[in-house]
């Protein structure tokens, strides 16, 4: 029974997309951000906000274009809010896949105007754990987190965190009540007991 | 999550190089998983096995799954370590500075098979 050695990545067909991904981009200066998070970390409010205050900053090549790739299993809500903040959006709707593929990505560029923009942001879809597996051509991987998801998240889901170089700690204004319900649930565990 | 997925692109690979072959059956594949890569290997075999069932040339093939540990070694002192839970901190000198040996593996190595 003849064994025939392969010895190829899984996952290769994805890496070789997002490294034409990542070479294409590069060409035209433009940087790309994908951001991860649980579903309601706070991602979509992020970048509006974000796209917002940039919206008047001008770099040595003129106003900064910023393009946004929103990821989301249905609708295309978050794509029309990051469109109202400024951006050129593209909405990928996945019907159910839990993490976007590079092949995805390349799709979305194609919709794009790659002259006008210096920065791509993808958001992918609100989940820490698929995503981190799938490399989308980014050259900053960027995880969110927030104050009401409990403090144990990098624990419980580390390869996300360790495939991020950034990590952004949100909803910091709800730290007190956060640990407010963290004692009461605490005082309710005692009293079932 | 996604292991179907990663089944998948396994079929592919797979189905790819059979045909090249001439292969009349696949009878098994095996893997090779880095710890550190968050695929639950129970969770992949069922996926594996699911999509053959549906494959007459992969019907029944087996899977074998080499898992490789996560270690790390420390940019201080130079000592390779185990990690554990994703904890890379030095067990010598305690500082968290380090770059990764091994474990980001995820690789077909090879498959058996039966040609005409």
């Amino acid at each position: 029974m003849p064994k025939v050695t392969i010895a190829q990545n899984i996952l290769a067909a994805n890496d070789t997309i997002a490294h034409e991904i990542q070479q294409s981009l590069a060409v035209r200066g433009i940087r790309t951000i994908n951001i991860m998070s649980s579903p309601g970390a706070g991602k979509t409010t992020l970048l509006e906000r974000t796209i917002e205050r940039l919206h008047g900053y001008r770099g040595y090549r003129g106003q900064l274009g910023i393009g946004v790739i929103e990821g989301d299993v249905e609708t295309s809500a978050d794509a029309e809010r990051i469109e109202a903040a400024g951006a050129e959006t593209v909405q990928i709707n996945t019907r159910g896949a839990c993490h976007l593929e590079a092949h995805m990505i390349r799709d979305a560029l194609a919709e794009i105007d790659l002259a006008r923009i210096g920065l791509l942001v993808i958001e992918n879809i609100g989940n820490l754990v698929c995503p981190s597996a799938w490399n989308l051509g980014e050259d900053l991987r960027v995880v969110v987190v927030s104050t009401t998801e409990g403090d144990d998240k990098p624990a419980k889901y580390p390869q996300m965190f360790a495939v991020s170089q950034v990590m952004i700690v949100n909803k910091l204004d709800l730290l007190p009540l956060n640990l407010r319900c963290c004692i009461r649930a605490r005082l309710n565990d005692e009293v079932n007991r | 999550m996604h292991e179907l997925a990663i089944a998948q692109s396994i079929l592919e690979i797979v189905e790819t190089r059979a045909a090249e072959y001439h292969a009349t059956h696949v009878k098994g594949v095996r893997l090779r998983i880095g710890e550190a890569i968050g695929i639950v290997t129970d969770s992949l075999t069922f996926c594996f096995e699911m999509l053959t069932s549906l494959d007459p040339i992969l019907a029944g093939a087996y899977l074998r799954i080499d898992i490789v540990p996560h270690r790390a070694r420390c940019c201080h002192c130079a000592k390779e370590f185990p990690v554990v839970n994703f904890v890379t901190r030095c067990p010598l000198c305690e500082e968290w500075s380090n770059e990764i040996v091994c474990s980001t593996e995820l690789q077909i190595l090879e498959m058996e098979i039966e040609s005409s």
